[in-house]
């Protein structure tokens, strides 16, 4: 019941946040510079032909009219159309991006998870030894390389030294992308590099915490062997922080995916953003913004909801005496 | 009976590297423990009990380093590897600990974190461990065995959670078992049930047994022979009548007398108190850990160090307890002369009073209609186990919470509301005092800015000469000199922290004053004096008290009514002495008996309470505690709730025994 209802209320005030997230995404696009209808026709267009474009885009409705009219068909499922790809429907454009994208975060996520945990736990272990000094500054150099820093060392490494790799991620026309899977690894890299610190780190201190503990304590003097203290008794409970770190991060993730794919030239969301940015194509813009902003909302709730699942103790209120 | 040492604890020390240099926690502890015996260790905060504890487990923090020999079975622990202890705790020693919650892992179910001590020690099956599991659960008398192995710790009551954890310290019929503190989270009638059953245990598993407490009462009830320890140093060690009858150490008999207990009572008495607080040692400070605070202390005292054989079996560092060339003065109880009472009107009406709060969906009555009126220039004490609604109470009176239904009356006036739509002459009427008094001081302001702000706000002094002067001279009234001024309450020890919580509340003479569990968390010497103090200023300022705690003995001592509360209800309000004598409510008397005798030489009847108070979101049809009552008459007592009954003034019960004819 509890948990119905704080859900319910979670879902209502994440539909709010998404309808706010649209009108000010469409406010913000429409204060870009440059004319659309100029953008459309080019450098041969004349006063003529830029006025009735205008009159048929409908772009001398006032702003809340043409607001209302994107975010009607919003919610009908109909994104718009492109205006760079004239005639062609963002919906048909951006979902295999978006399948794309996934397809790499999952790939990132695999990578950075598991490693970030293991190393994590490590230094949390041995907290103030060596292995937790190196791995601490790893972490903490990491944390400060930028994606695009690393991607190019990647890139320099593996693709130009040692040739194993393809420099750019670009999937040869009339292939799919699970044919060239070997295009996802550097990304992947990249974001593993960015997400490592930040995670290991997170995992490193919920460690120590939980070592800390009345119960680590009574389970060492339980005389259990101490591998087996750490997994079973501390680990299942240090890593609640952890999961919830990671799955707050998804939005952030998908953000961060903006800045390798287009360095890579990978095709997903990431890269359609920059593109669509760079030709303009305003209502290609508003769509990819939009959609990052409900991964970041929809990651926050199911972050939410997860934990009050797995922590039995936030369910427990107590009394007042 | 084999008398072999089991445990030889040789000139243990242990020291700590901290940030502030080197801190002595224990200096040459020395004690044999033979087979089958039971010690009690005594000693207040920062005398290094529990750093004993630790090191007999070979469990010490990576900045400490010990020097001297802990022999078990002959062989020395501290000189073991990792490897070698885990064979060794769990299974030849073992340890049960404080806070039985934060013990037991939260996301492990009760019979795995029981399973694996068998499965790990004795090389069991997962299916066998199981078996020994439940076995040893049925073997602690705790009912429904396998159902409780499949349930998570938060799912069960803290007295059932510690027997879990004293049934995982016996499943490998250990030799040697530590207790540390282990009832102190729990309420009297749950520590009652606890110290027979370990009682109980140490005869059936043929154990020894080391039961660490600050409570002399409860480590009388479980040991044959006690150390108490004064920072970080055995001081006297014996078998417990002597000890009590006859201590040796000042220290001891110090400590034995500022104890409130049966027959103390603050129209007779004054407590004893230890002047000062317990500080910390430094390495290189030799010579009686007890010097500063000593009231026996002579000229070549300085000197005295380490323990002696007195008589067999009873060591000592100092003999001096009762030595004749320095006056008993401050070691006896005095008796005080009886001040002559003014009590004119009532302080506070209670009328039909109800708190109800809400729980996911589920309503919470803790307070569920009570009726009562203090008098002026009294104390009302307030007893019960937790969840009895005294603490809700209390901030219903002080306007921390607002009553759901039914009316408060100060002095007449209406204050059935939150304190922030109380005038101020109210405000200023009715003070609270908490239990932890670090908490409720802000630790960035001095002393004078604690004490003053109130005034000025709600006595409106202006001027800040005039509210220092006041400042001092409360603070003088609470034995704080005029140097606190300018502390901040973080430099403060507990019992000082207090006092300037009390000079805050006096500051402003009020008529009530609530004092939440005022004396909790403070160690039994620096509690008397705070005790002596309350009961001075009460005297003096006419001020009442609504004195809320869960120690019977404190509420004994200063309180000139009682109310015990069950539920929310309450069952028996009278007079002190009528309500700690027969005729009695059956909680009543389940209360009384649960509280531990100080003299070894008493032993009180055994009314045991099992369980817990009701669930209190069902809603109750009879009589509350007809669940746990051990003189339940039958039928009427499930279905009709009983009404208070009236024993002479003000004396009343509420129970079917008095009202059946
Ligand atoms: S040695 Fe002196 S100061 Fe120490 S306890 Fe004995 S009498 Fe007191
Ligand atoms: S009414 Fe019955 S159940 Fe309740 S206290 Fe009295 S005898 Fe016990």
């Amino acid at each position: 019941m509890f948990f119905i209802r704080r859900f319910i209320v979670r879902l209502g005030s994440m539909v709010a946040t998404l309808a706010v997230m649209s009108f000010l995404i469409f406010f913000l696009v429409e204060l870009m510079p440059g004319d659309v209808a100029q953008m459309v026709l080019g450098q041969n267009s004349t006063p003529e032909g830029l006025a009735s474009l205008r009159e048929s885009m409908g772009l001398n409705d006032p702003f809340l009219v043409r607001y209302w009219r994107w975010f009607s068909g919003l919610l009908q499922g109909d994104l718009g159309e492109s205006l760079y790809m004239r005639g062609v429907a963002i919906n048909s454009i951006l979902w295999r991006k978006v399948g794309h994208s996934l397809v790499l975060a999952i790939t990132a996520l695999l990578f950075y998870v598991p490693l970030s945990i293991f190393f994590g736990v490590v230094a949390g272990v041995r907290a103030g030894k060596l292995s937790d000094q190196i791995i601490s500054f790893f972490g903490l150099a990491t944390m400060a390389l930028p994606e695009f820093v690393s991607g190019v060392l990647f890139i320099t490494l593996f693709s130009v030294k040692l040739k194993i790799l393809p420099i750019t991620s670009v999937i040869p026309i009339g292939e799919s992308l699970w044919g060239n899977l070997n295009i996802l690894i550097l990304p992947a890299l990249s974001i593993t590099i960015v997400m490592f610190g930040y995670v290991s780190r997170m995992q490193r201190s919920s460690m120590i915490q939980v070592m800390d503990s009345d119960y680590v304590r009574a389970a060492t003097l339980k005389g259990l062997p101490r591998r087996y203290v750490i997994f079973r008794h501390a680990l299942k409970n240090a890593l609640l922080p952890t999961i919830t770190i990671i799955g707050m991060n998804m939005g952030w993730l998908f953000g961060g995916l903006i800045v390798v794919e287009t360095l890579f030239g990978f095709p997903g969301l990431g890269s359609l953003t920059m593109s669509a940015i760079k030709t303009r194509d305003v209502p290609l813009i508003e769509a990819c913004v939009l959609f990052i902003t409900f991964i970041f909302v929809v990651s926050t709730l199911i972050t939410d909801t997860l934990y009050g699942v797995l922590n039995p103790r936030v369910r427990l209120a107590k009394g007042v005496d | 009976m084999n008398h072999n040492i089991i445990l030889d604890v040789q000139g243990l020390s242990v020291n700590y590297q901290t940030y502030y240099g080197t801190v002595s926690a224990l200096r040459d502890v020395t004690f044999k423990l033979k087979e089958k015996q039971s010690l009690g260790i005594i000693g207040e905060s920062g005398s290094g009990k529990s750093t004993l504890a630790f090191s007999i487990m070979n469990y010490l923090a990576s900045n400490g380093s010990t020097d001297g020999n802990i022999l078990y079975q002959g062989e020395n622990i501290l000189e073991k590897s990792e490897r070698e202890m885990v064979g060794l705790r769990g299974n030849k020693i073992a340890m049960v600990y404080q806070n039985p919650y934060s013990s037991l892992n939260p996301s492990l179910t009760i019979g795995k974190q029981l399973d694996e001590v068998t499965i790990f020690h004795r090389n069991l099956s997962k299916k066998d461990a199981r078996k020994e599991s439940v076995a040893i659960l049925k073997d602690l008398y705790l009912g429904d065995a396998e159902g409780l192995v499949k349930r998570f710790p938060h799912q069960i009551s803290g007295g059932m959670q510690q027997r879990i954890c004293i049934a995982m310290a016996l499943l490998c019929r250990p030799d040697l078992m530590i207790l540390d503190e282990p009832t102190t989270a729990l309420d009297v009638t749950t520590e009652a049930v606890i110290l027979d059953l370990i009682n109980d245990l140490k005869k059936r598993y043929q154990m020894s047994m080391i039961y660490i407490s600050h409570d002399m009462g409860v480590v009388n009830k479980v040991s044959d022979n006690i150390a108490v320890m004064y920072r970080g140093e055995v001081v006297e060690y014996g078998d417990k009548k002597s000890m009590f009858h006859k201590p040796e150490h000042p220290y001891t008999r110090a400590l034995i007398n500022c104890i409130p207990r049966s027959g103390i009572v603050k129209e007779e008495y004054r407590l004893n108190t230890i002047p000062g607080y317990v500080r910390k040692r430094s390495i290189d400070e030799g010579g009686c850990p007890f010097l500063d605070r000593c009231g026996k202390r002579v000229e070549n005292c300085e000197s005295r160090y380490g323990l002696r054989e007195i008589a067999e079996d009873h060591f000592t560092a100092c003999d001096r307890a009762f030595a004749k060339d320095v006056a008993d003065d401050s070691l006896i109880p005095k008796k005080v002369d009886v001040i002559e009472k003014t009590e004119d009107g009532e302080a506070l009406n209670i009328v039909n009073l109800y708190k109800t709060f809400n729980s996911r969906g589920k309503k919470v009555r803790a307070v569920d209609g009570l009726n009562f009126s203090l008098k002026k220039n009294n104390v009302l004490g307030i007893v019960g186990e937790s969840g009895c609604g005294k603490s809700t109470l209390g901030y219903t009176v002080t306007g921390l919470l607002k009553p759901s239904k039914g009316k408060i009356y100060f002095d007449g006036t209406d204050i059935s509301m939150t304190w922030k739509r109380r005038s101020p002459e109210v405000l200023k009427e009715i003070q609270l005092i908490f239990q932890n008094p670090g908490r409720s001081l802000n630790p960035s302001f001095t002393i004078e800015q604690i004490i003053g702000r109130p005034m000025k706000r709600l006595l409106g002094i202006k001027s800040k000469t005039e509210r220092r002067e006041r400042i001092i001279e409360i603070l003088k009234q609470v034995d704080l000199g005029k140097e606190y001024l300018k502390r901040k309450a973080t430099q403060l020890s507990g019992g000082e922290m207090q006092r300037v919580a009390v000079a805050r509340a006096f500051v402003l003479s009020p008529g009530l004053i609530v004092c939440d569990e005022p004396t909790s968390a403070l160690d039994v010497s620096v509690q008397s004096s705070v005790l002596n103090l309350l009961t001075d200023l009460q005297q003096r300022s006419g001020a009442s008290y609504i004195f809320i705690s869960h120690d019977l003995n404190v509420v004994n001592y200063i309180s000139d009514y009682i109310m015990v509360m069950y539920l929310g209800r309450i069952v028996e309000f009278g007079k002190r002495d009528e309500v700690t004598s027969p005729p009695y409510h059956p909680y009543t008397e389940a209360l009384l008996s649960a509280v531990p005798d100080v003299d070894p030489a008493l032993t009180k009847g055994a009314v045991r309470l099992e369980g817990a108070p009701p669930n209190p979101t069902k809603k109750i049809k009879g009589c509350p505690f007809a669940g746990r009552c051990h003189k339940k008459i039958g039928e009427i007592c499930e279905n009709v709730t009983p009404e208070p009954v009236g024993f002479g003034e003000i004396h009343s019960i509420a129970c079917h025994l008095y009202s059946a004819d």
